[in-house]
């Protein structure tokens, strides 16, 4: 598709839709009927809307801070007066925001089918979550992306809170408080980059950028760093995992796919920028890379010590989003591909197997691998998902996790960097052991209390089947064909390496 | 030498508010108190935004008949940091009401505003 200079008017949809629907479901409240159908259309429409938009600009100041050609618009006789407020539509936005609406039509035909009272103020935060992932991915100034980040923190804390366990309670009071302290960082790291280069749009900034100035070399990095922290956080990077990983757990596990993809999508966004902005400061790259080590080894190593499938995968989650950053951290084009791959993959595989743990939930009234067993027996097309969940998660051919896995090993051994792609085997591995310990107990371990009724699962949503096939479908589909999504990467990574002064 | 100038006072009065907040934030166990300690740290933040935009006898930003199309860039005072310092009151009393509603119901199960309790699951 071609890009467009105009300002677009279908990029606005993308927030204004959820918002509308979010207004909509909380005044409907509990009619299930009206929730169902205002929640399919927004999220078809979501879904049109990202297929069917071209690529371009949309801008709230004006004119747009870079042209589609490269060519450049800012004025220096009018600095720190062109704002440039933009978000920006591409490829990668296309099909992050595609994959974004697909899975939030899954999560809440499954959230409306299994929820019995207060249905509408969840779902209107489920809308919102999306919302806020759309906003970061697509952005280009420092202001929106402030402001996702925050309103995105938000509605996750009330996102956990849904389910009304204590255990969520104080995931959401400890995340909440630990994003008033990131988004306080990324204010600061705005007014520095803004007091530096006297720019919002993150376009005009990056030509702006002072990085000859050795006077001015210490704002820069507090900038990054603070940066960097906010990255941290909206991802669940180490070493502050244990908050992203209460929330992965104590959500329900449906809402748990929408929360981790808005997780990689701020992951990604974040990433680019940091790596647009800041790539060329000595230590950037290495303090990036050492992050997204630590995230791997200790996220495999606390999914390794779990006895509940649910905090299992909440562990591999933040695990696999150090491989998501791996890749950006490398900052070549073949690192970046890998990271981007990852990150649509990793939202794939990590959907198929959250909604294998709430299957297992219905079927065996939890989820902890000391309790539950004999699951197969009773669903056996349960432990199957399960089993291709897992095969996709560790890395296994022909799944999708495997194509991305490969060209991250790849670029870490053309980065020259071998030990980087032995920690990448290592958390095949170790993902590969942690969930099938977990499948083993679940499904394969005969049944503790065999008499009869003793241990009658709950009714299983149709939808759930429905989502789950549908993902399963995607998965095979991206590890067959990976090009399918790998040529909505290319530009983006291209972009970030050689022009990234283009959004 | 640092010059002592307005600008740089209100830098300083801005560490100084985003310090004490920080070490509320961290420090201290009462729930409540560790909310208070968070809007210090945000008013920090605001006050540093705005002083950001400060220019020495600079003008008001706004563009009146008369005023030098060419002057007004370098005079005017810069109109961003205000305007990211309005969202950011909008996003602190956000927080802040998630904050206290959430702390509430945790007082309601636990009896106790004490975080270290609290996160313990431990009862008054």
């Amino acid at each position: 598709m071609n890009e467009s200079i105009s300002n677009l008017w279908s990029i606005p949809l993308f927030i204004i839709i959820p918002i509308l629907a979010a207004i909509l479901l909380n005044v409907l409240y509990s009619r299930k009927r009206a929730i169902s159908v205002t929640a399919a259309v927004s999220s078809l429409a979501l879904i049109v809307v990202s297929v069917l938009s071209p690529f371009g600009f949309h801008w709230f100041t004006g004119q747009p801070a870079v042209l589609p050609t490269g060519g450049y618009t800012y004025r220096a006789d009018l600095l720190g007066w062109n704002l440039a407020l933009e978000y920006y539509y591409g490829p990668l936005q296309q099909i992050a925001i595609f994959l974004a609406s697909v899975l939030l039509l899954f999560v809440v035909l499954i959230a409306i089918n299994s929820l019995k009272k207060n249905t509408g103020t969840y779902i209107s935060l489920l809308f919102l979550t999306f919302m806020s992932a759309a906003i970061v991915i697509m952005v280009n100034d420092f202001y929106h992306l402030w402001i996702g980040v925050e309103i995105g923190s938000l509605i996750v804390a009330g996102v956990v809170l849904a389910t009304g366990e204590a255990v969520s309670q104080k995931a959401a009071l400890k995340y909440t408080f630990f994003s008033a302290l990131s988004g306080a960082g990324l204010a600061i790291a705005l007014a520095l980059i803004l007091g530096v280069t006297g720019y919002a749009n993150i376009s005009d900034a990056i030509i702006a950028m002072p990085l000859n100035d050795a006077s001015l070399a210490s704002v820069l990095y507090v900038a990054f760093g603070f940066t960097v922290l906010s990255w941290i956080y909206a991802g669940g990077l180490a070493p502050i995992h244990p908050l992203k990983a209460d929330v992965y757990g104590s959500a329900f596990p449906h809402a748990t796919i929408l929360l981790q993809t808005q997780s990689k999508l701020m992951l990604v966004a974040i990433g680019l920028v940091i790596l647009r902005l800041f790539g060329t400061l000595p230590f950037a790259k290495e303090v990036m890379l050492s992050v997204s080590v630590l995230t791997m080894m200790i996220g495999v190593v606390m999914a390794m010590l779990q006895t509940d499938f649910r905090w299992t995968l909440a562990y591999l989650i933040v695990s696999h989003s150090g491989l998501v950053t791996l890749g950006i951290s490398l900052g070549t084009v073949q690192g970046i591909i890998g990271g981007l791959f990852q990150a649509v993959n990793d939202v794939v595989y990590m959907s198929v197997l959250l909604l294998a743990c709430e299957g297992i939930y219905y079927f065996g009234r939890g989820t902890s691998i000391k309790t539950v067993s004999g699951i197969a027996k009773r669903a056996p097309w349960l432990a199957v998902a399960a089993i291709i969940g897992a095969f996709a998660a560790s890395g296994v051919p022909p799944f999708n996790g495997f194509q991305s896995e490969i060209i991250l090993i790849q670029a870490s051994l053309n980065y020259g960097m071998p030990e980087l792609a032995i920690v990448v085997l290592m958390v095949s591995v170790t993902t590969f052991i942690a969930l099938f310990k977990g499948i083993y107990n679940i499904f394969l371990r005969p049944d503790d209390a065999p008499q009869a009724g003793e241990k009658q699962g709950m009714p299983v949503p149709r939808m759930l089947y429905v989502c789950l096939a549908a993902l399963i479908f995607i998965t095979i589909l991206f590890g067959v064909y990976p090009q399918l999504a790998i040529n909505f990467l290319n530009e983006a990574a291209l972009k970030v390496v050689y022009i990234p002064w283009v959004p | 030498m640092i010059e002592l100038n307005l600008q740089f006072l209100s830098f300083m009065a801005a560490a100084v508010l985003v310090v004490i907040g920080l070490g509320g934030m961290l420090f201290l166990d009462n729930l409540i108190k560790k909310i208070i300690a968070f809007t210090l740290l945000s008013d920090g933040v605001n006050l540093a935004l705005v002083t950001l935009g400060y220019v020495e006898g600079g003008i008001v930003s706004i563009l009146e008949p008369g005023t030098s199309g060419a002057a007004f860039p370098t005079n005017a005072v810069l109109i961003f940091g205000p305007g990211i310092v309005l969202t950011n009151i909008v996003i602190g009393v956000s927080t802040t009401a998630v904050l206290v509603a959430v702390t509430m119901v945790l007082y309601q199960r636990y009896g106790t505003l004490k975080a270290s309790k609290v996160l313990k699951g431990e009862r008054k």
